[in-house]
């Protein structure tokens, strides 16, 4: 077959498309996901790809990037129809994606990492010194000190947010002419997300290559993209439209989740106001030391931690009983607390949300209402399966406005979004003595993160000291009783209280942009 | 993840809980439906197959696979790997026969054989769980060393059981008109299935082959789930064993060296994944009988024996397959 | 966790010297230097069936007596490792080999070698393959006649309780001896006029698999009339088919080797006849003639060791009483 007669776009006329689905359709079962969605993508642009959870986005990108087939409509690559040699060939040549969740080989090096997929054939010797030149240049694009140190380093060693650097330099150093990123800078600073959209930019510009980017963060999407396509209910509610052209207001309600409230963060209860309970005194009271600023927190407030993940990570790790750091000294109720294991952690009045919600958040093979009791069970030392346990799960999938078939179905029948929400309701009406969330707002869309945000704000009024680590500086500032601000090296820089919160003081604290 | 069929549903606690229960068990009804449709195919060639005389000895050379698929089922279930279990067969055998020969009562010869059982499990447990070495790693040296000592605790020669009344543990009857053995699975087959559905450890074992980081953190105590199913493994494999002993008399240094295999392949034809997770015990005991049903198929149609592998491995793919397709249709 | 990651070290660390100080046990009794006395290198094709322990036990005593070393080595049924053991044995610097071949077919390379060094070798069990000359003795059972005459008894048992239809519960066919067996039997079957309805052969060599495979066979095949088994656990696995069924008395068993097993269900009239084959014997004779050859004393080259048969009449004369002496040692069990 002739690619170039046959398989050619003559449609598009002089706009030639890197990328381009039509009337795309797809159904799990009796559900119709995509109902007739279209999507572009031209050279030379960044192209914000916009949705609310359960619209469909994950599912298009899943079909643009080849893991999903569609049910029906046409997808072509630089003009080529995919159903065609000529158009897998184009889609496989020209298109890198950064998944949101992270495609790496744990037990590979960086090197390795980088340069495997370049091969097309098992049969090909691998070039030791070849890969660990392109994973230099690729990492030089984002981050000179990172480049600098060994590539040999096992990819297992590196924390999330290396991680993510690495799969975005990989996708970028990779050549390709579409590049499709599904929330790149969950993982990231402020300054390395910044030096990723000057990549992005000078790669649009002198390249001439296309961007998808997929963000939930507005200020970013006005930061970096060009035009836009916000899907609601598996069509495009509005495509290719110049990011200018709209509001905030405007492309929030199109994304159709939270038509109540465009502000995620003006609808959440205002933080409960000081305590009148003298900390140091105060019998339950959360105490941190050893840190630098000492650091005091009552029941029923909550502590921010905020910056790059090294210090908030160590402080976690210890206060939910995985890992202790030299220095670090935790009084809490009146007694040092020293948990050996999590177990302990939780046994003893510790709740744990995880960042990581595919590893060490969700158990996948287990129903929905497995997954909302577990912590119960712990907490209250349950020996049986309770007969009422489906009635509790149930009425906190009510509480939480969760729209779920059933109870018994598995986690992964909801949407992302939905299961961050799940697993942050393990511990509503527990009343843990303390609650740990790990970012819990990452990679949601506005109208669950108002979900979110009540959901922790309940657990605060009910009595729980909650920390909350984020990279999102504006929700921090929104909620939180006390900041404890990190510096990128782990060390804790300040302790901002309510009255001096402010964006520039957090910036200054951690050396991140706002 | 946006592909989630979030249909409203006004009370899915009450919705759910029939239809979970079916489709939870979906692939043992497959597997059932199966074992079914090869016993009247094979009805067809051989009518003596469709009666009482040849489902009892069904039942009866099942029995210890059953005992022993459930305990391995477990490991599985964490997603680890019992690979010692018929070594520990073929020990506990032999160290029950020696202790009886030694004069002592069949009861603490019993005793002796479960303790084994117990020991042996428990240093599978131990070295998976508090040394973390890798379970196919720890349970292929418990394998080897249980069976060679199964050689060595007799100089390896096999130990008739000369105590006429050791057979009624096996073969007697606790109810009337049932056998022991059967009554054995029986009890296995509820206690099992009420602990992995309605004990909170049960859901524990789920949980940690499901997602061990997650488990963890949720502060449920993975160390002592692992180190119990090894335990429970181990003494099951020594129950099945006592078992076979009463049943033939005889304790033989091989006896279980053909079992380690069938015991795994049981589970995974039950239904349960290698990466931990899933099963169910149910499951487990429809596996054995599958593989026991081939086996004496194969016997009674007059296949040479040098096919009955092949045999075996070709149904078990259709059992795989169609526990697939049934899986994929939701 | 760190307090975690140093516990598991820890006890890494301890179960790893435990392991050492255990095995190092067990090692240095067999580690210990030999005196000048002559060696016998004893090589089992495996030691999972009692069969080559009983001839490893014949080696053994005969060696003893005759003032000489024994070792003692299994090849896996494996011929590589049979080749391996036999390099082994030679750099140990032992004066003759008696072995128990994994198969016929994998003894030319064996006996080339040793042909080379001047190293005596003896057969048992399992003769070298047909055309090779290169050896000291075969000391065999002879498979094919036993065959023919256990066909023969198995046929007049069968006739006698009412019918032509036997069964039979094989080795597995891959074993020389067992076809010779299996051959020898169809030929008295079928020159008695007996109906061999069912083949079924062992994998593992177990009771357990063998009621199975006799129960199979009783379900597919009701109306046979005796069983003829080709080892001791064949026997007990039909016996004990039999004895669940009621059948016993009303279809006849008969098997090859004898076992202590065996010879009890002779007497209680469970098995009416027995082949008994002389494992034992086989490793005495065998030993005795490598040592002719090492001490210049003429030596046999082929010695077929009869299979005879006892009954529940005949198991206790005095002749029957001694060969059975040469089957098994006295640590299997009672005679």
């Amino acid at each position: 077959m002739d690619p170039t007669s046959s398989g050619q776009d003559s449609s598009e006329g002089a706009t030639a498309f890197l990328l381009n689905a039509r009337g795309i359709t797809k159904s799990f079962g009796v559900t119709r996901v995509l109902r007739g969605m279209d999507f572009a993508v031209a050279a030379g642009e960044v192209h914000a790809f916009l949705g609310g959870n359960g619209a469909g986005k994950s599912t298009l990108l899943k079909i643009v990037a080849g893991i999903l087939d569609a049910d029906g409509g046409t997808l072509r690559y630089k003009g080529f129809d995919v159903d065609d040699a000529a158009g897998r060939m184009a889609r496989d040549q020209s298109l890198a994606v950064v998944h949101q969740e992270l495609a790496v080989i744990p037990h590979l090096s960086i090197a390795e990492n980088i340069a495997l997929p370049r091969y097309r054939h098992g049969s090909s010797l691998f070039n030791r010194a070849a890969a660990q030149r392109a994973a230099v240049d690729a990492l030089s694009l984002i981050d000179k000190d990172f480049a600098a140190q060994s590539t040999d380093r096992l990819v297992a060693t590196l924390s999330l947010h290396e991680r993510q650097m690495m799969e975005i330099a990989r996708a970028l150093h990779s050549g390709a002419e579409i590049l499709l990123l599904d929330e790149p800078t969950t993982n990231l600073t402020g300054q390395e997300a910044e030096r990723l959209f000057t990549v992005l930019r000078r790669l649009v510009a002198d390249a001439r290559i296309g961007v998808v980017f997929v963000s939930h963060r507005m200020q970013e999407i006005r930061q970096v993209a060009d035009v836009c396509t916000i899907i609601r209910d598996g069509q495009s509610a509005v495509h290719r439209q110049p990011v200018q052209s709209l509001s905030d207001a405007e492309i929030i309600d199109m994304m159709g989740q939270s038509i109540a409230a465009h502000d995620a963060l003006a609808a959440a209860p205002a933080p409960s106001g000081a305590p009148s309970l003298d900390l140091r005194v105060s019998a339950e009271a959360l105490s941190i030391s050893g840190l630098g600023p000492e650091v005091a927190v009552g029941p029923g407030q909550i502590l921010g931690l905020a910056g790059a993940p090294a210090g908030p990570q160590a402080l976690i790790d210890q206060l939910i009983g995985e890992k202790r750091r030299a220095g670090i000294e935790i009084i809490h109720g009146g007694r040092p607390r020293i948990d050996r294991t999590p177990h302990e952690a939780v046994t003893r009045g510790v709740g744990f949300v995880s960042g990581d919600r595919a590893n060490r958040g969700i158990l996948s093979t287990l129903p929905i209402i497995d997954n909302m009791v577990a912590s119960r069970r712990i907490a209250e030392r349950r020996r049986l399966v309770r007969a009422d346990e489906a009635r509790e799960a149930a009425g906190l999938l009510a509480a939480l406005r969760i729209k779920a078939r059933s109870v018994w179905d598995l986690p992964s029948t909801l949407s992302g979004g939905t299961q961050q929400k799940l697993i942050i309701a393990r511990w509503l009406n527990l009343r843990p003595q303390m609650l740990v969330l790990e970012e819990p707002t990452r990679g949601v869309d506005v109208g669950t993160k108002r979900d979110i945000y009540t959901l922790i704000r309940a657990m605060a009024e009910a009595g729980t000291t909650i920390v909350w680590w984020s990279t999102e500086q504006t929700e921090l500032l929104e909620l939180c009783d006390r900041i404890l601000a990190f510096a990128p090296d782990g060390r804790a820089t300040a302790l901002l209280d309510r009255a001096s919160l402010d964006e520039e003081a957090l910036a200054a604290a951690t050396g991140l942009a706002a | 993840m946006d592909r989630a069929p979030e249909t409203a549903a006004s009370a899915p606690a009450r919705t759910g809980a029939l239809r979970h229960i079916v489709s939870s068990y979906r692939s043992e009804i497959a597997i059932a439906l199966a074992i079914v449709v090869l016993e009247l195919a094979l009805g067809i060639f051989v009518p003596n197959a469709l009666t009482m005389g040849n489902f009892s000895d069904i039942a009866q050379a099942t029995a210890p696979l059953i005992i022993m698929a459930i305990g391995v089922l477990l490991v599985v279930m964490t997603g680890g790997i019992d690979l010692s279990v018929g070594s520990v067969f073929s020990l506990v055998g032999m160290v029950t026969g020696l202790v009886m020969d030694s004069g002592f009562s069949s009861t603490i010869a019993t005793i002796c054989g479960l303790v084994v059982g117990v020991v042996f499990g428990a240093i599978n447990g131990f070295l998976v769980t508090f040394v973390g070495l890798a379970p196919f790693v720890v349970t292929l040296i418990t394998y080897a060393v249980a069976g060679s000592l199964a050689f060595i605790v007799t100089n390896g020669h096999s130990l008739p059981i000369n105590d006429q009344g050791y057979w009624l543990l096996n073969g007697g009857h606790i109810i009337p008109g049932m056998p022991n053995f059967v009554l054995f699975c029986i009890i296995l087959l509820i206690v099992v299935e009420f602990l992995l559905r309605r004990v909170v450890f049960g859901r524990w074992i789920y949980a940690v082959g499901s997602s061990p980081g997650a488990a963890r953190l949720l502060g449920i105590p993975v160390h002592l789930v692992r180190f119990s199913v090894y335990v429970i493994s181990g003494l099951l494999a020594a129950f099945a064993s006592v078992l076979t002993v009463s049943y033939i008399s005889n304790a033989e240094g091989t006896a279980g060296a053909a079992m380690m295999l069938q015991a795994i392949a049981a589970v995974v034809i039950g239904g349960a994944s290698l990466f931990g997770g899933t099963g169910s015990a149910i499951g487990a005991l429809l596996g054995a009988l599958m593989i026991t049903v081939i086996q004496n198929g194969v016997n009674l149609i007059g296949v040479n024996s040098f096919w009955q592998g092949s045999v075996t491995g070709l149904v078990i793919l259709i059992a795989v397959l169609i526990d697939r397709v049934s899986k994929a249709r939701r | 966790m760190a307090y975690f990651m140093s516990l598991r070290r820890l006890l890494a660390a301890a179960t790893a010297v435990a392991c050492v100080a255990v095995t190092a046990g067990t090692l240095a009794p067999a580690a210990r230097a030999t005196d000048k006395k002559m060696t016998v290198a004893y090589v089992a094709p495996s030691l999972d069936i009692s069969y080559w322990q009983w001839v490893a036990y014949g080696v053994q005593t005969e060696a003893a007596k005759l003032g000489m070393n024994y070792v003692g080595m299994t090849s896996e049924n494996s011929p590589g490792t049979q080749m391996n053991n036999i390099h082994t044995a030679l750099v140990r610097g032992v004066n003759a080999i008696v072995i128990g071949p994994v198969s016929s077919s994998s003894t030319p390379p064996v006996l080339r070698l040793l042909a080379q060094r001047h190293v005596p070798i003896a057969f048992t069990g399992i003769g070298p393959q047909p055309g090779q000359t290169d050896y000291t003795s075969a000391v065999t059972a002879n498979n094919y006649e036993t065959g023919k005459a256990e066909g023969t008894f198995v046929c007049n048992l069968a006739k006698a309780l009412g019918g032509n239809k036997v069964g039979m519960l094989s080795l597995p066919q891959d074993r020389e001896n067992a076809q010779k067996y299996l051959k020898g039997a169809k030929e008295s079957f079928a020159a008695d006029g007996c109906d061999l309805v069912q083949v079924l052969q062992t994998h593992g060599l177990t009771v357990n698999e063998a009621v199975q495979e006799a129960n199979d066979l009783l379900t597919g095949h009701p109306d046979i009339k005796a069983i003829y088994g080709m080892y001791d656990e064949a026997a007990t696995g039909a016996v004990k088919a039999l004895q669940t069924r009621g059948l016993i008395g009303k279809i006849g068993v008969a098997t090859a080797d004898g076992s202590p097993e065996t010879i009890k269900e002779l007497r209680q009239g469970e098995i009416q006849g027995l082949f008994l084959q002389e494992a034992v014997g086989q490793g005495i004779d065998a030993t005795q003639q490598v040592y002719n050859a090492l001490t210049g004393k003429p030596v046999t080259k082929d010695i077929p060791l009869a299979e005879p048969l006892v009954t529940k009449e005949t198991i206790d004369s005095p002749q029957a009483q001694a060969t059975i002496k040469r089957v098994y040692p006295p640590s299997a069990g009672a005679f």
